[in-house]
């Protein structure tokens, strides 16, 4: 009686408010800043390429707008509905990614198949898997309550994740989307779990790995593999300036050059066809130059803010799911922003990352602006 | 109930304990992600704070300072009446960039299909090129295309959003509008602005303007910004050159040239015929041309004159260049000849001014005379008799002329060479110009025998120019003027940037000597050699010239004219000469007479001067005939007689190219 009671009195709670204004306004800034540095970095290029300068900043715009639309329909949807569809959605997940070798749906660009050809827009299927795997995890861990700690258990939470993210690396060669999804599920079974030695030794042993493969690395006079070499250009970028590591010493250039005031907004000379991919994985080195450390530590402020948020929120939710479904989002930011500011900086080796809701790319702003919608939801429910 | 109660509390406590390690385990994951973060931030301040400097220089070397030219316009060359004699055109070169087409989805087609169209190119070898370097940013596929045609492109373009990667490259080309038209006085310019022969070459550096630069440079915020300083266009020439004059000069030159072709020998009309017409109380050319000539806009084409396979040949045995040379220069001031009887006129005007001749001599001529063991006869081989000294010019007597000389002395021979500016640069405004000071005798070198030779214009060479120099300075009073080819030099906005001036440079002969002079010059034509020279209608006056060519084999000679026009107040003189007309016997002065007398027909109506001399019938239509159907008479209002008979197009032209007090 008092359970029901209870119920009822959260779902009034939820309805009512407690929705978790500040989360919302930082991620409107942040998209907000993310079209502006769009436009910085993008417009010259955009401007020679295609003969307007605001060519990219369209394209985002619209996906943006899609995005808030998606996110505004995700935050009236109770998030208990996602619970029940956990199945279909993870069968989702996987089955999106190996659309993309269907000749006429997928497109290639640089090398890689990576996005799928919806006439209207470009979707990029790995961003589906993510939120897909996010979902069905926290749904699969809250169902299974205590069980999750069996073999069986786990390796049902476990698995769909991982037969994603062998299947984007396998079909589209995106270590870092693969990375993603492993890392996001991960850290959910992190919290899910009471356990902590599992992880500590699951981590050392990631560490071992790292540091036995970059030792070979540079031990290995001959580095033929791809993978191998780019782990040389890491560790020695000056030697391979002109090549692999051309894009890594370009963004230290740029965030170098900025100092901590930064050159002005709109005034970096490096995305003058100096830095590839300037609008995309290399924003953040732009932000640098033209912001410098001034602006690059209060984008890091704003999405600490942000995943400060997303703990709280899960921390404040009682129901398990929701709170997993905040855990899975803040894991999924988290990660991102870590590895892509690893990357500019060169402090990891070189792997295509983007920078949530900064860099360009339609798939990535709509299927976050998802996430952001979830986590409001679920915010709606939190205890007092 | 208590079960209940205890179910109950077994499963809050559950939860709590769920709630402890999850909120324990959400604060350890918070940690490690500020962790991460913290280490992220130490080294993004290493690098903006540690390495600020090595890395702004090293992005500030990566800038393109280097900076792109924005062409001059090199100036035009006009007549003396605004037209166009040489201009240079902005022309479009069509550049594909296959890369930026490519980037677009399904621009290909299009594009190609654009160009195709609006180009006529070759779409097979379009196609191929793409499929073949589809990276390619730089393919020039059409070059020197008009704005016309480029701007059908553009109107395409602005249709179909589909067109990607076509650009336009700017450039000048040199363009001579009338092509052979003065050839040899306007020289002609590649695409590299550097002129070559006449008017072009010496005056490069005026037509030439200054390259504009758009260029980058880092400020003093070390940023960088590119500026752009316009390009300065050159300067525009007005010639002296009247276009008009200039086309009736060559209309007969050619004519001449054509009707001897392949005549007596196989070859050209002759090996060179020039003539100029020139303002004698300015010094202007304004009219000066050589056969034979060459079209400005393909000056290297020799098919005119040479087979196919004879250039062959000449390439071959590397005399290709030689022979466009050859072409090229201009026959009026850069060969040097030996100007024959009408040196004549020279002599005469050194006797008088000396006053060694003062008009009332005599001269017996038996058909030779001897001077130093050397027997010289005379053009009349049975000899002139007694002759006055009008009559000895008249007849061209070289017995007479030797012995005038003689009594004249070196001395005063050589001194009046100098004064006639003969073995001197005339310096006018052209390249080329020849130098004869080893071609003149001097006091060492003149003897008895050249002082003779000296007399009738044998033995010592001179240009075209510096005669019809010298020849002015006896007709117009004395006053030897500088020639010129150039009387303004504008800026491309219009504005005059400088004057010409005439410019009298020396006194060669009194006033007097020159009134004398024009009298018995005169008489040549009215009564002497000269009769076939003069033009129906109008009294002119004039020299003939038939010089004999070494070896002195009597089979070469160069023959040739020299006069003014009108006969009693001289605006212009002219000078013909054929060196080696093609003919059996080619010592006959009436082949240059014959022009110059078809010139003057066309160039004294054309120049408003009035007819003073009463025509025949059969003249009257000979006039009609070379003026042409459109011919009408210009009736004097006061007096209702006519005065001039032009065509229609001449007579809206008013223009005082002689200057003041001519024509009225």
């Amino acid at each position: 009686m008092r359970e029901r009671q209870s119920r009822r009195r959260e779902v009034n709670k939820g309805e009512n408010g407690h929705f978790d204004f500040v989360l919302l306004i930082v991620v409107l800034f942040l998209v907000a800043f993310g079209l502006l540095m769009i436009y910085s970095a993008s417009s010259y290029k955009a401007g020679l390429d295609y003969g307007d300068p605001a060519f990219f900043l369209k394209k985002q715009l619209l996906s943006t707008v899609i995005g808030l639309v998606a996110l505004v329909i995700t935050v009236r949807i109770p998030y208990r509905f996602w619970k029940e569809l956990d199945i279909w959605i993870c069968l989702v997940g996987i089955l999106v990614i190996p659309l993309v070798k269907i000749p006429g749906l997928g497109v290639t660009a640089n090398g890689a198949t990576r996005w799928l050809d919806l006439k209207v827009v470009t979707v990029q299927p790995a961003e589906i898997t993510k939120l897909c795997m996010i979902i069905y995890m926290a749904a699969v861990i809250a169902k299974l309550g205590k069980k999750v700690r069996t073999t069986a258990g786990l390796a049902l939470a476990f698995v769909p994740p991982a037969i994603a993210a062998i299947l984007i690396y396998a079909v589209t060669k995106n270590l870092s989307s693969a990375i993603i999804v492993l890392g996001i599920a991960v850290a959910m079974l992190f919290v899910a779990l009471p356990d902590y030695k599992v992880f500590v030794i699951a981590g050392i042993s990631v560490v071992a790995v790292v540091v036995g493969v970059v030792l070979y690395a540079v031990g290995a006079d001959d580095v033929e593999s791809f993978r191998l070499v780019r782990v040389q250009a890491w560790l020695h970028p000056e030697d391979f300036s002109t090549d692999r590591a051309f894009q890594t010493l370009q963004s230290l250039y740029a965030i170098g050059s900025g100092g901590i005031w930064g050159k002005g907004l709109g005034q970096s000379m490096q995305k003058m066809g100096f830095l590839p991919e300037a609008q995309n994985d290399m924003i953040f080195s732009i932000l640098c130059e033209e912001l410098g450390l001034f602006g690059a530590m209060a984008v890091i402020l704003l999405f600490i803010v942000l995943i400060w948020s997303c703990m709280i929120i899960a921390n404040n939710t009682e129901d398990l799911f929701g709170a997993l479904l905040v855990v899975g989002v803040m894991a999924h930011f988290a990660i991102q922003v870590i590895l892509n500011i690893g990357v500019v900086t060169n402090t990891i080796p070189n792997t295509g990352i983007t920078l949530p809701f900064i860099s360009y790319g339609g798939s990535s702003v709509v299927l976050l602006l998802i996430e952001i919608g979830l986590v409001l939801n679920v915010s709606r429910g939190m205890r007092e | 109930m208590a079960a209940r109660n205890n179910n109950r509390r077994d499963r809050r406590n559950r939860r709590r304990r769920r709630e402890r390690y999850k909120s324990k385990k959400l604060g350890v994951m918070g940690i490690l992600i500020l962790l991460a973060f913290a280490g992220l931030s130490v080294r993004l301040v290493m690098i903006t704070t540690e390495d600020h400097d090595e890395y702004l220089k090293k992005v500030l070397s990566q800038q393109k300072y280097d900076s792109k030219t924005l062409p001059f316009k090199r100036g035009m060359i006009t007549d003396r009446n605004g037209t166009i004699l040489a201009v240079s055109e902005k022309v479009y070169n069509v550049v594909l960039d296959c890369k930026v087409m490519l980037a677009y989805e399904g621009s290909t087609q299009p594009t190609v299909n654009a160009l195709v169209e609006s180009f006529g190119l070759d779409r097979a070898a379009i196609m191929d090129y793409i499929e073949a370097k589809p990276n390619s940013q730089y393919y020039v596929l059409k070059k020197h295309l008009s704005y016309e045609e480029v701007q059908a492109f553009e109107t395409m373009e602005a249709m179909n959003e589909n067109i990607h990667g076509v650009w336009f490259e700017e450039e000048y080309i040199r363009n001579y509008p009338n092509g052979v038209l003065a050839c040899d006085v306007i020289g002609f310019t590649g695409s590299d602005n550097n002129g070559t022969f006449g008017l072009e070459e010496y005056y490069n550096d005026e037509l030439n303007g200054t390259n504009g630069r758009e260029y980058g440079y880092v400020n003093d915020d070390s940023n960088v910004e590119r500026t752009t300083v316009a390009a300065v266009d050159g300067y525009t020439l007005q010639s002296t050159i009247d276009a008009n004059m200039q086309s009736i000069v060559e209309k007969y030159v050619i004519q001449f040239n054509e009707e001897h072709k392949d005549y007596y020998r196989e070859g050209l009309g002759s090996k060179n015929t020039g003539c100029i017409i020139m303002n004698i109380h300015t010094g202007e050319i304004l009219a000066m041309a050589s056969y034979p000539n060459y079209d400005l806009n393909n000056p290297k084409d020799l098919s005119a004159y040479y087979s196919q396979e004879e250039i062959d040949t000449m390439i071959e045995e590397e005399t290709y260049y030689e022979t466009l040379n050859q072409l090229w220069r201009n026959f009026c001031i850069s060969d040097t000849y030996e100007p024959g009887s009408t040196a004549k006129a020279l002599t005469l005007a050194t006797g008088l001014e000396t006053g060694k001749i003062q008009g009332n001599e005599s001269y017996e001529c038996p058909g030779y005379h001897t001077v130093a063991d050397t027997t010289m006869k005379c053009n009349l081989r049975r000899g002139h008799g007694v002759l006055d000294v009008s009559g000895s010019l008249e007849q061209s007597c070289n017995v007479a002329f030797m012995k005038m000389a003689e009594s004249i002395g070196e001395n005063q021979i050589l001194r009046f060479e100098n004064i006639f500016n003969l073995g001197l640069k005339t310096n006018i405004d052209l390249v080329g110009e020849s130098r004869t000071d080893a071609l003149i005798y001097n006091e060492d070198s003149m003897r008895s025998v050249e002082l003779a030779t000296t007399s009738f214009g044998q033995g010592f060479n001179v240009s075209m120019i510096q005669m019809i120099s010298a020849y002015s300075s006896i007709v117009n009073g004395g006053y030897y003027y500088e020639p010129h080819v150039v009387n303004k030099i504008m800026n491309s906005a219009g504005a005059t940037v400088e004057n010409i001036e005439p410019r009298v440079l020396k006194q060669t002969i009194s006033n007097t000597t020159s009134e004398q002079m024009l009298e018995y010059l005169n008489a040549v034509v009215a009564e002497g050699t000269g009769k076939t020279a003069r033009p129906a209608g109008y009294a002119i006056g004039g020299k003939t010239g038939t010089a004999e060519k070494v070896p002195r084999d009597k089979t070469n000679y160069v023959v040739s004219f020299i006069g003014h026009a009108p006969a009693d107040d001289p605006q212009i003189a002219i000078y013909v000469v054929i060196d080696e007309p093609n003919e059996e016997e080619q010592d006959h002065a009436y082949y240059a007479t014959g022009i110059v007398r078809n010139i003057l027909t066309e160039v004294l109506p054309y120049m408003h001067i009035i007819k003073t001399e009463e025509m025949t019938v059969a003249e009257q239509q000979e006039v009609e005939q070379v003026l042409g159907a459109g011919a009408y008479y210009v009736v004097d209002s006061q007096t209702g007689e006519l005065v001039d008979a032009l065509t229609g197009e001449e007579a809206e032209r008013n223009d005082s190219y002689l200057g003041e007090g001519t024509v009225q």
